[in-house]
């Protein structure tokens, strides 16, 4: 646990010593703040139109309309942002030659790839802790969120950065050149994002899968036809998808237990893929 | 303190170390010498717990590189050709950092990164950012952070690459000192510096061991004369036949280049200088010059990388 605490804290370092971490805080508070500034202008905009209707105004939600939207564009915002906070984790050891000093040390993958991702985990907890204020800033107006609601969204915009980031890990350790591992993470959080529209389309059931790869057996053993699709299946692996709950502020176990079965088959893999140099020539 | 046996290391289809045997006892310092490619780094690495060998062992302190890779690690300091040093990082905190990661007690992590850097003369740098130091100093940070936590083993990949004479000569005073307390394997590709500094050289050639010996050792072999350059006055024609007749030559020839001019290969054993003189003399010849041709280490050291026989 000192070993992962160490390299860390020399992440968190790193982070914060270099402009990146100022770079990536600032853009994502800028434009998580304009969206939080945006929405809720158009929130007051609709109170005062509708302020003579007590039914429509007892319809109107700050919850609903200002803080579940900005959730939704962070998550946008993280599509782009992470990747340049995950980039450099292994690529950067690899490429400077530190790879050397940290992989003759005496501490195992596992320590290093959990220090790199406490790490970076720091930053983006700090990151998304900022933007805290915005609803803590209307608390104590006439629009008063209910906070209850928001921390769930929060624990969803969390996990959600957290399963970025591990994949993001994951890629940095397959190159040495971080603008790869930037451009290749932000293409496969893109595919999860956008893997759940294939789910309309794809309406071929599972059984009917496994009915046609086993010639027919499937149905002759009386396994049944019937069950999810494809689509069903797809749509479960989107990312996007299992944040739809958090941002409303219903809490699942489901997702969360998606997101941190991401993070957790992402960390597995990148030890792979690093303990890979031994039997790779 | 270190075995080697049978250690095999072959990148796709190429054995960069092809089942070289080898060890070093504790407080030695010993020379890694060989051409560039030679496979002196791949061995390091392989000691270093950095790579594994395609096969054969590696024990360090008794344990084995494979098996209790952290123990290895433990008990060993390296410091690999590029040092390995984060630029954004201070040189303070950076050794810090290393302590930590080298399970040095956190109490003793203080007065351990002090040591360090008065030993490598790192003082009126130790607040600077790594990345603005001059490679003499960077090389010293790598050094220091090799020493940090007092290893058994020192592994040190060419550590004079790209320094000034005068930083050179630096380095090598503190490689020196740490023998006794450390073992240390150097590698390099200059000679002298093995001359200078270390107690036993083993030349390394294409993946493959070509000499294991101590420096006392590889001097004698310089000293041997094998050879004996004459040249005499009056080089008549029966000059060779009479010098070939002496017991223990074994071949004369005659230098085209400069008249009168003769090299004498003679057997090892014997030294047959004074019937040389003594029938040069008798014969008349007028003898003008005669020495022991000895070969400087220079000369070992390429003909061994030939293959020559020494």
């Amino acid at each position: 646990m000192r070993n992962v605490l160490t390299i860390a804290w020399r992440e968190i370092r790193a982070y914060f010593t270099s402009p990146l971490a100022y770079v990536v805080i600032g853009v994502f508070l800028c434009l998580s703040g304009a969206a939080f500034w945006v929405h809720l202008v158009r929130f007051s905009q609709y109170c005062l139109q509708y302020g003579s209707n007590p039914y429509v105004l007892s319809q109107l939600n700050v919850n609903e309309l200002v803080i579940r939207r900005l959730f939704g564009f962070m998550s946008v915002v993280f599509l782009s942002v992470i990747p340049f906070v995950s980039m450099r984790l292994l690529a950067e050891e690899r490429k400077s030659g530190t790879a050397e000093l940290l992989f003759t040390s005496p501490v195992t993958t596992t320590q290093v790839i959990l220090g790199k991702f406490f790490g970076a985990a720091f930053l983006l907890v700090s990151m998304i802790g900022l933007t805290l204020t915005y609803p803590l800033l209307i608390l104590f107006s006439n629009a008063r969120p209910d906070m209850k609601t928001t921390f769930v969204g929060y624990l969803g915009v969390l996990l959600m950065g957290l399963a970025f980031l591990s994949i993001g890990l994951l890629i940095s350790s397959m190159t040495e050149n971080q603008i790869v591992a930037a451009v290749g993470a932000f293409g496969a959080f893109l595919v999860l994002w956008i893997i759940s529209w294939l789910g309309d389309s794809a309406t071929i059931t599972l059984a009917d899968i496994m009915n046609k790869v086993t010639f027919g057996m499937w149905d002759k053993l009386h396994f049944g036809m019937a069950g999810p699709t494809l689509g069903d299946l797809l749509r479960k692996l989107s990312i996007i998808e299992h944040f739809e709950d958090f941002s409303k502020g219903v809490f699942d176990t489901e997702h969360a237990v998606f997101y941190l079965s991401v993070v957790f088959f992402a960390l597995f893999l990148t030890q792979r893929v690093v303990d890979s140099r031994s039997w790779r020539g | 303190m270190i075995e080697v046996t049978g250690l095999t290391k072959v990148y796709g289809d190429r054995a960069a170390v092809d089942g070289i045997s080898f060890t070093v006892g504790r407080g030695e310092i010993i020379g890694f010498l060989g051409p560039n490619g030679a496979g002196k780094t791949t061995t390091m690495r392989v000691l270093t717990g950095y790579v594994p060998p395609t096969s054969g062992t590696a024990r360090v302190a008794g344990f084995d590189v494979q098996e209790a890779p952290i123990e290895v690690k433990r008990r060993i300091g390296y410091l690999p050709e590029h040092p390995p040093l984060y630029r954004e990082m201070v040189v303070r905190p950076f050794l810090r950092f290393v302590a930590g990661v080298r399970a040095v007690p956190r109490k003793e992590i203080e007065t351990r990164v002090d040591r360090a850097i008065e030993r490598c003369g790192l003082q009126q740098v130790a607040g600077r950012l790594i990345g603005n130091l001059s490679k003499g100093f960077q090389q010293r940070v790598g050094l220091a952070q090799a020493i940090l936590h007092d290893p058994d083993v020192l592994i040190l990949d060419e550590p004079t690459v790209g320094l000034d004479p005068s930083q050179i000569r630096e380095i090598r005073q503190l490689i020196k000192s740490f023998a006794g307390a450390h073992t240390v394997i150097l590698s390099t590709h200059i000679l002298a510096e093995v001359t200078m500094t270390c107690n036993r050289v083993l030349i390394i050639n294409e993946g493959k061991i070509a000499a294991d010996e101590t420096m006392q050792a590889m001097a004698a072999r310089g000293e041997r004369t094998r050879r004996i350059a004459v040249r005499v006055a009056r080089a008549a024609d029966g000059v060779e036949g009479q010098i070939r007749a002496i017991p223990g030559v074994l071949d004369v020839r005659r230098e085209d280049a400069e008249d009168g001019a003769f090299v004498v290969e003679i057997d090892g054993a014997r030294d047959v200088r004074e019937q040389i003189a003594a029938r040069a003399v008798g014969q008349g010849w007028g003898l003008l010059e005669m020495r022991a041709m000895t070969r400087s280490l220079e000369d070992i050291f390429i003909g061994i990388i030939r293959g020559e026989a020494a």
